[in-house]
């Protein structure tokens, strides 16, 4: 009882979240479509052609997932490294010298 | 105790598992070129499910530092507060925006919402958002992802290479 209670409270701040956004976007692009042209508020619900679908199949999608996945960790990892490295190197520094004989 | 101990341990592994699946599956997702769009919106959707069972394996540390968040905490605790909160707006807008934009998903359910050019854009930039977001919360919490993954993946993997083989009794 007390996790449901947890979930719904999760999900609760999911939608306000969710409502603020979907309000926030609705009312900007409302003031936006009365001013753009009619080709820039349509651009979304134009017609599709072949080839313009975003998505690939076979070997050639595989090896494009892969270069994205490793592309995407390279990103975490670059961004992990420059915040722990420096930080342990600090700790390091400041830790005390436990083998100096003098 | 021990029994406290046994809960946490269990919960260690289970957040392990959790985390490296939201992770793993995060980073297949952002790519719906590659992985195509049925995959993309199915695995982002399942990871909604995914996330809140994060929020309560964190609970009662998002339940305390909420109370003292006014008062004295230190630095790190409060950057780290701050930065989840930008996490679950970044991911809240995720899930809306791609929604709005759903081929997949949604058409599947029978649902079909208001297009507006503005959703795609947001999509991409709640994104890319959320990478160097989900980067910095690593960053972060990586003694913790460094300590979890030497007690439950790599000494346990250790202790199974290096088990020697029990004595030959027979003569």
């Amino acid at each position: 009882m007390r996790t449901l209670g947890r979930i719904f409270i999760i999900l609760a701040a999911f939608a306000i979240v969710m409502g603020i956004t979907y309000v926030t976007v609705n009312a900007s692009t409302a003031s936006l479509s009365r001013t753009a042209p009619a080709f820039e508020r349509n651009r979304d619900n134009g017609p599709r052609f072949e080839g313009e679908r975003r998505e690939s199949r076979g070997a050639g999608g595989a090896v494009r997932l892969l270069f994205g996945f490793i592309k995407n960790v390279g990103i975490v990892a670059v961004i992990v490294a420059l915040i722990t490295i420096p930080k342990s190197l600090q700790k390091r520094k400041a830790a005390p010298v436990l083998n100096n004989k003098e | 105790m021990i029994e406290n101990q046994t809960k946490t341990k269990n919960r260690t592994k289970i957040k392990l598992v959790v985390d490296v699946f939201i992770f793993i599956a995060f980073l297949v997702a952002m790519d719906p070129r590659s992985s195509g769009i049925a995959i993309h919106e199915w695995l982002a959707t399942s990871l909604i499910a995914v996330l809140v069972v994060h929020v309560l394996l964190s609970w009662d540390w998002i339940t305390r530092l909420t109370r003292r968040f006014i008062g004295k905490i230190n630095s790190q605790s409060r950057i780290n507060y701050i930065l989840n909160w930008l996490l679950f707006i970044a991911g809240s807008v995720i899930m809306l925006s791609g929604f709005m934009i759903s081929e997949s998903v949604l058409p599947f359910l029978g649902l079909s919402l208001p297009r507006n050019f503005a959703w795609r854009g947001l999509h991409e930039l709640s994104t890319n958002l959320f990478l160097v977001l989900l980067g910095l919360h690593t960053a972060l919490h990586w003694s913790w992802v460094v300590d979890a993954f030497k007690r439950y993946v790599f000494q346990p993997l250790a202790r199974m290479f290096s088990a020697k083989p029990g004595k030959d009794l027979t003569v």
